[in-house]
């Protein structure tokens, strides 16, 4: 393909591009169906769209060729009819690659640049097929750029033109895939450390009813994914679901932090609706791990592939317990009010940590989270997560029989009794009580588990 | 202990959050599940939230969680029996709706499970059959298990509990719910007898559901159209009829007769009935019969049986919703939910309106029809083969005013078609064994309507005495209740209904004596009217009449504006016979002089014929005459009569006159004969006033026309039987009498009272 060049040199800039999309079509068009694998674009095609689409400088011998604004409007039409009309998927996929995947070269910056515009478009117009290619693109890449290009579709249509949230809000339903990946790119982009980086209550507002009006869109990704290992490091996580929980347990205190700035500020209070929405996002995602011992069972992946990792919520928990030590420094009197919203964050961080341990999102001990733990104040809900719960036969509450880890009728039982990470062995929590009374029917692919029983534990919560 | 409360600390913390944040409250409680996931409260109390919340998706799917994995927990129970109660309640409120719907979110499979396990804890009955009712409406697979079952349940319960109608919630749920859904099930083969069974219970549901009485406590006013309902109960304000046991709304049966059909149409199919190609309609449904009858001797065995099951079956269906639509014509306050007030009481009577003809063809017509009846009544035991002939030759006509009743032709055809159901189903012995048994079985004996029915049909068939003795119970049933008299003396009216018939029959007998002793009864029950008699009903019929023997029979209005009217006529009836016979008897003739008054000059022939009489007897002795006989016509025919032109008739027309010469008290009649027939045989006419009256005791009679005078027959008729009795009291009786007001006060109708009963102790010696 490399010999259209010459052909290519003459022309001006816009149908120079045009002249080489059409070509990259036929090209892709003729190795897809040539069956060649892997199918790969060489990289005399992608100097070429460096060279007259990126219009990256090939050597310091010919001047970079810059389009105007105009021109650059009419690539982006080009573009989205040229993937509109494309009806084969791999074609578009082979074709969004060799135009957007990042070669670690000069061209990259204009490349994020392009991509950004093209994007932002497809939204504005409706044009799928980007979207869905864009989705893949976000799985693909280095979470580095997946934010950049996050960061540039919150400021223009969440900043830049004010009314333009509805836009963005449908392509919930343009394309689930990209919504998914967006909202991942998201929650890492704005990760509460900073006012910058505490999302706009109209993006808030718009993913949590989002995944109130589904659930299941969070998991959308992990759910078209192939089980294989093919995730590429450093890129997105596969759901959104830890920055979500990052979210909600450090909302509570980021937002107080901005309140007060905005008070010091003398600006008016900004965002009185954050609490609300943060409480029901919560708890939809914890309505979402509930979903999720069904589809690992199904995928055969229950206690094999943790969703949340124990590094992530080391990270949250040190973020948390310093946020936690700067707000009653800053206000050194703890008032009732920094003391609830102290605890709120805490009992989130609680109920996250056991839902998610006992849906398999989560594959650690009870130990294990007690060490990351271990340096947040008291909170009662933590205390009985993490010594977990009280297990003896006679509960006044349940018939005997019903009363077993792993009775058949609650698969959520039998994994929130026993926490089975292969690698991680699961051990009582204190070994040196002497048990009570044991399991008498251990089951085979369980270890034996010896019961807690209503033991003093330091742990337990002063209730 | 400590995971108790850890369970009861997670739900506090939850309940404290619920009002101000559901969505921490609610995700402390996941949280608290995964935690615990066998403790009841937790998920209870998630449960509650939802339901509370009415958020039927999700609290649809605890509640199902709850099922599964608490199946003990009687929370749970309680739970689902307010659910259930919701679904077979009528109630349209929001919660309720809620409830429902929260059951359809449920699998089906779930839904059976829980109205089956919900059935099995039920104990009352009722409730259990419409619980396991809902089971079966929704599954219709179960109704191969439980269908018959379930009827079977509630026809024994229906025993056992002793109810009283068959209009009760166990049997509504068997025929109104249950049987459409066993015999409409072609999964499930039942035998015959049994479809039978079920037929029939399913008719007498029906029939007993439309005949129902009128609530006691209810008087029946305004009722509204298509036969809805009336209730018992006047405190609650509304007029709906209730079962006892069943909700308002259940408690309705639309289309009763064509739910039947609908019924009767598959046990036929099912029961490979001859020549049914689905039941159209009743009148249809007896001519088929009726064909099918005629090949009845010559089948047997089963193909009979079967057959005489059929023609039993549908004819009495087509009898019994006959009569009812003659009797809701004719005794409409009989029953609920027929409007009352479009026309009044009717009672079939012998047309009388051929009174005013002459004589002498009358009496052949009657002799002729005497005999026959003589004959009939004869053979009364065996009343199917009368009612062949009675069906041949004895077809009477019935006349009604067509413009007091607008159904008139409907209800004649009604009474028609239940007297032709009858007979088909005694004109087998095989038929009538069976029908006899249905009777039985729905004890038609004590439905008052159906006698009504039935005596209406004898009266007609001619067999008066039978109809008599008919006549007697049923007077006994409707004795007037003290109280219960409405001031229009409506209520009176149709307790005389039965009275007014006897005295009917008794004249058709011959037995004119027991006829007005019957009249009696009846006018001294009644009041007057004060309109104008009406004689639009007379004069429409006549020319038809004419031409007929005394054979006819009438539906009559039962008002006094009718009922008065056609005493009258029937006292005339009586004494004109004996008036007008060989031998001489002058008090017959006098009153019937009295009584031709009324709807004079209707009888200006038979005054006329009366006036023959006197003249050939020469005299005449009628000592009322100047109390009773008003008509200036009629006086200035009799002041002819003593004129030598009149050919000199001895007249004696004062009251009492041997006894007033010699009682020096001024008693009214010296004057009176002295003035008054002084002034008519000068022959001046004089106005109304000088006519016979005293101001003291006439006081009403100025200002009312002759024709109004209403108890002076009664008078007449006590007079002339105690006339005959050498008692010492018929003396002072019949001076009493004569100087008794002719006008109706309050006074004056005690006095009468008291009067006939004189009369009728008499009559007993």
């Amino acid at each position: 393909m490399g010999d259209i060049r010459q052909s290519l040199l003459p022309r001006d800039v816009l149908s120079a591009a045009k002249e080489l999309l059409y070509h990259l079509d036929i090209y892709i068009c003729n190795m897809v169906q040539s069956g060649r694998q892997p199918p790969q674009v060489d990289s005399k095609t992608l100097e070429l769209v460096e060279e007259f689409i990126l219009h990256a400088p090939k050597d310091r011998n010919t001047p970079a060729r810059r389009m105007n604004a105009l021109q650059e409007l009419q690539l982006l039409e080009i573009m989205c009819s040229c993937f509109q009309e494309q009806s084969r998927d791999a074609v578009r996929q082979l074709m969004f690659s060799a135009l957007f995947n990042l070669q670690g070269n000069q061209a990259d910056e204009s490349r994020m640049g392009l991509l950004g515009k093209l994007v932002s478009m497809a939204i504005a117009v409706g044009r799928v097929p980007i979207l869905e290619c864009a989705a893949t693109w976000l799985q693909r890449t280095h979470r580095v750029y997946c934010v950049r290009l996050a960061q540039v579709l919150v400021d223009d249509y969440c900043s830049m033109v004010p009314g333009s949230v509805p836009t963005l809000q449908n392509i919930h339903s343009a394309s689930p895939r990209f919504c998914c990946q967006f909202i991942t790119a998201v929650t890492t982009l704005y990760d509460l450390t900073s006012e910058e980086l505490t999302p706009p209550l109209e993006l808030l507002q718009m993913i949590v009813s989002w995944i109130q009006d589904d659930p299941h869109l969070v998991l959308i990704t992990f759910l078209n994914s192939p089980i294989s290992g093919s995730q590429p490091l450093s890129s997105l996580d596969i759901t959104p679901l830890g920055g979500l929980v990052r979210w909600c347990i450090k909302a509570p205190l980021a937002y107080r932090r901005d309140k007060k700035q905005a008070l010091t500020n003398g600006s008016t209070d900004t965002d009185p609706e954050a609490g609300p929405l943060f409480s029901a996002l919560h708890l939809n995602v914890l309505q979402v791990f509930m979903l999720l011992p069904s589809i690992l069972n199904e995928k055969g992946l229950f206690g094999r592939l943790a969703l949340l990792q124990m590094e992530s919520l080391a990270t949250l928990t040190s973020d948390l317990s310093r946020l936690l030590d700067q707000s009653d420094k800053h206000t050194h009197t703890s008032s009732a009010d920094t003391q609830a919203l102290s605890q709120l964050a805490l009992d989130r961080l609680a109920q996250a940590l056991q839902v998610a341990m006992a849906s398999g999102a989560l594959l650690c001990s009870r130990e294990d989270l007690r060490a990351i733990c271990s340096r947040l104040p008291h909170n009662n809900l933590l205390q009985l997560v993490l010594s977990g719960p009280v297990m003896y036969y006679n509960n006044i509450h349940t018939p005997p029989l019903a009363f077993s880890p792993h009775a058949a009728h609650s698969p959520i039982a039998s994994h929130t009794a026993l926490p089975t990470h292969p690698a991680l062995p699961t051990h009582p929590a204190h070994t040196s009580h002497t048990p009570l009374a044991t399991h008498p029917s251990s089951h085979p692919q369980y270890p034996a588990q010896p019961f807690m029983t209503g033991m003093p534990f330091p742990f337990r919560p002063s209730h | 202990m400590s995971a108790q409360k850890d369970c009861e600390f997670l739900v506090k913390r939850a309940r404290e959050l619920v009002s101000d944040d559901p969505c921490a409250a609610k995700a402390w409680l996941i949280t608290a599940r995964t935690l615990y996931p066998t403790d009841f409260n937790i998920q209870y109390e998630m449960y509650i939230i939802e339901r509370n919340a009415e958020r039927t998706a999700s609290a649809g799917r605890l509640l199902y969680d709850m099922f599964l994995n608490f199946p003990d927990q009687p929370i749970v129970w309680r739970e689902i029996s307010v659910i259930t109660a919701a679904l077979r309640s009528d109630s349209q409120d929001k919660h309720t709706q809620f409830l429902r719907g929260l059951f359809e979110t449920l699998p089906g499979r779930v839904q059976c499970e829980m109205l089956l396990k919900a059935t099995e804890q039920c104990f009352n009955t009722l409730e259990k059959a419409e619980m396991l009712l809902l089971l079966l409406k929704r599954f219709p697979e179960s109704v191969v298990q439980h269908g018959v079952n379930l009827g079977e349940t509630l026809l024994e319960a229906e025993a056992s509990e002793n109810v009283e109608t068959p209009v009760n919630c166990f049997r509504k749920l068997f025929v109104c719910d249950v049987l459409p859904l066993v015999i409409n099930n072609m999964d499930m083969r039942l035998p015959a007898s049994l479809m039978q069974k079920y037929m029939l219970k399913a008719a007498e549901f029906y029939i007993g559901y439309v005949t129902r009485g009128p609530s006691p406590d209810v008087q029946i006013q305004g009722s509204q159209e298509g036969g809805t309902l009336k209730s018992p109960t006047v405190s609650r304000g509304s007029q709906r009829y209730v079962i006892d046991g069943l909700s308002e709304k259940s408690s309705v049966v639309a289309e009763p007769w064509e739910r039947l059909l609908d019924v009767l149409a598959v046990v036929g199919a099912r029961c490979e009935w001859q020549g049914d190609k689905g039941q159209r309609n009743y009148a249809d449904m007896l001519q088929r019969v009726k064909e099918l009858c005629r090949y009845l001797p010559s089948l047997e065995g089963d193909t009979r049986s079967r057959c005489c099951s059929q023609v039993v079956i549908c004819a009495a269906l087509v009898l019994f919703r006959s009569a009812f639509f003659y009797v809701s014509a004719v005794q409409p306050a009989l029953f609920q939910g027929v409007n009352a007030l479009s026309s009044g009481p009717w009672i079939l009577v012998e047309d009388l309106s051929s009174v005013y003809n002459d004589v002498e063809l009358e009496r052949g017509a009657l002799k002729h029809a005497h005999k026959k009846r003589k004959l009939a009544d004869g053979r009364e035991k065996t009343m199917s083969s009368d009612d062949e002939e009675g069906l041949g030759k004895n077809r009477r006509h019935i006349l009604v005013n067509k413009n007091e009743m607008p159904g008139w032709s409907e209800t004649l055809e009604s009474f028609r078609t239940a007297r032709e159901s009858w007979d088909l189903l005694h004109s087998h012995d095989s038929l009538e064994t069976e029908f006899k048994k249905i009777c039985a079985t729905w004890k038609t004996d004590s439905w008052l309507w159906f006698r009504i029915f039935l005596t209406d049909m004898i009266i007609y068939q001619g067999q008066y005495r039978k109809a008599l003795s008919s006549l007697h119970q049923m007077a006994a049933v409707q004795q007037p209740q003290p109280g219960q008299q409405s001031p229009s003396g409506q209520a009176s009216l149709e307790h005389h209904r039965a009275l007014i018939q006897q005295a009917s029959c008794h004249y058709a007998l011959g037995e004119y004596r027991m006829a007005c002793e019957k009249l009696l009864d009846v006018v001294s029950g009644l009041i007057p009217p004060n309109q104008e008699p009406v004689k639009t009903l007379e004069d429409q019929t006549r020319v038809k009449t004419k031409t007929r023997k005394g054979n006819d029979l009438r539906l009559l209005p039962c008002t006094s504006k009718s009922v008065l009217p056609f005493c009258l006529q029937l006292m005339l009836a009586c004494f004109k016979l004996r008036a007008f016979t060989d031998n001489r008897d002058d008090l017959s003739l006098g009153h019937v002089v009295v009584l031709l008054q009324y709807d004079w000059p209707q009888g200006e022939m038979l005054f006329l014929k009366a006036v023959d009489k006197i003249c050939q007897q020469g005299s005449f002795q009628y000592e009322n005459f100047f109390n009773y006989v008003t008509n200036i016509d009629m006086l200035e025919e009799f002041a002819y009569l003593r004129t030598p032109e009149g050919g000199r008739i001895q007249l004696e027309l004062l009251p009492n006159q041997g006894m007033l010469i010699k009682n020096p008290s001024p008693a009214l009649g010296v004057e009176l004969n002295t003035l008054l027939l002084q002034g008519v045989q000068t022959m001046d006419r004089y106005p109304r006033p000088l006519l016979p009256q005293s101001p003291s005791c006439l006081p009403h009679l100025p200002s009312l026309p002759a024709s109004r005078l209403v108890i002076p027959p009664i008078l007449i008729w006590a007079c002339h039987f105690t006339s005959r009795t050498p008692h010492s009291d018929t003396r002072n009786h019949q001076r009493s009498e004569g100087g008794f007001p002719s006008g109706h006060g309050e006074a004056g109708v005690t006095l009468w009272r008291e009067l006939a009963q004189c009369a009728s102790q008499i009559l007993h010696k």
